[in-house]
């Protein structure tokens, strides 16, 4: 009846042999989401990401108990969307006089949020001056993003404290968009002002961070019962 | 990890070929859910890969140097000709103390208030590098 029976396994082999499977799949997993964390490397890490996807699902079709596909995806998306979101808030928060930061962040900010590139570097701490940036700097780097990677780690896991956090840092997720965007839309005098694509720009690049939003309806759907305790 | 489908979902045959934890009734979603992360992906990556040489050549390189380029920021961002980009930049500057490169600076031409306006001009395709052309013709 179960996949280990028709697969001619004990129920001992199959669970290790799926683990193995697992395993390595999940390494090609975590060095492309490191590689596409960086931002500039993401041409490389993405090759190596959809090979670990395609080592997990020939291990499933081999009837192997590994994890579904979707679960992958959601968990390691989210981990890369707390990782390149918080690149580049640190690198304002902490590194806002260095080069890189101030050639590349400002010249972003040039292109979508002016906010960016605004009396640039005069605040006591540097970086942004836009009103209100900094605060959700520190709140999203110190608390939002650890947990939310923290909470994904778990999720891949498999394990139920994964999925019930995962579910609260996704929903804080709807919280720090509005907030910012709302905070954003009072001073777009500053922010949109004089930017090569106005709005529209900001939009466009901002848009494929939804995932934390997509994972909501997920999570709050699927059989919870797969997930241990 | 996790179990065969068998043991987790409702267990009829009809859900038999659903992913683990998707239920007939959601399979339609998670599919679509699927499919949007998957587009979120690759357009995290293809835009991570090409926004930083984009901005680049947009602003002028390599006909400016990394350093000239924040040099040009620096005349843009203050309105002031003679403002320049120290660089390297005391590793005792902001925020580990000391004063930031826009510290005293009043030159910007911005409009203050409870709501103020930044006054910034749009910097066009390798505008910087016409702007640096031009500096060094006067």
């Amino acid at each position: 009846m179960t996949s280990h029976a028709a697969s001619g396994l004990t129920r001992d082999q199959h669970e290790e042999t799926s683990k193995a499977a697992q395993r390595l799949a999940d390494r090609w997993l975590v060095a492309g989401t490191a590689l596409m964390g960086t931002l500039v490397f993401g041409l490389i890490g993405l090759p190596m990401f959809l090979r670990g996807l395609w080592l997990q699902r020939g291990a499933e079709q081999e009837g192997l108990s590994v994890r579904p596909a979707i679960v992958t995806l959601i968990g390691y998306l989210v981990i890369l969307d707390a990782f390149i979101n918080s690149i580049g808030w640190a690198l304002d928060l902490l590194a806002n006089h260095s080069l890189l930061n101030r050639v590349f962040f400002t010249a972003w900010g040039n292109y979508a949020d002016n906010g960016y590139f605004w009396q640039y570097n005069e605040l006591m701490v540097g970086g942004t001056a836009a009103p209100g940036e900094k605060a959700w700097e520190v709140t999203c780097i110190f608390v939002v993003f650890p947990m939310r990677i923290a909470a994904a780690i778990a999720f891949l896991q498999m394990k139920r404290w994964g999925h019930q956090w995962l579910v609260v840092t996704c929903w804080f997720g709807v919280v720090i968009w509005v907030g910012y965007v709302a905070n954003m839309t009072m001073y777009a005098d500053i922010r949109f002002a004089g930017t090569l694509l106005p709005v529209f720009g900001w939009w466009l690049f901002d848009v494929f961070y939804i995932t934390p939003f997509l994972a909501i309806p997920y999570l709050h759907t699927v059989n919870r019962e797969i997930f241990a305790d | 990890m996790s179990r065969s489908s068998t043991d987790a979902g409702s267990g009829t045959e009809s859900d038999q070929e659903l992913p683990l934890g998707t239920t007939p009734q959601f399979a339609r979603m998670h599919r679509l859910l699927r499919i949007a992360i998957t587009v979120c992906l690759f357009g995290l990556v293809i835009e991570g890969a090409f926004t930083v040489p984009a901005l680049a050549i947009w602003y002028g390189y390599p006909t400016l140097s990394l350093t000239e380029i924040c040099d040009e920021f620096m005349k843009v961002r203050w309105n002031d000709e003679t403002a320049t980009c120290e660089y390297p930049y005391p590793i005792g500057g902001p925020p580990y103390g000391g004063k930031g490169e826009g510290t005293e600076r009043t030159t910007a031409s911005t409009t203050w208030g409870v709501q103020p306006k930044s006054n910034l001009p749009r910097i066009g395709f390798r505008e910087l590098v016409r702007n640096r052309e031009r500096r060094a013709g006067r």
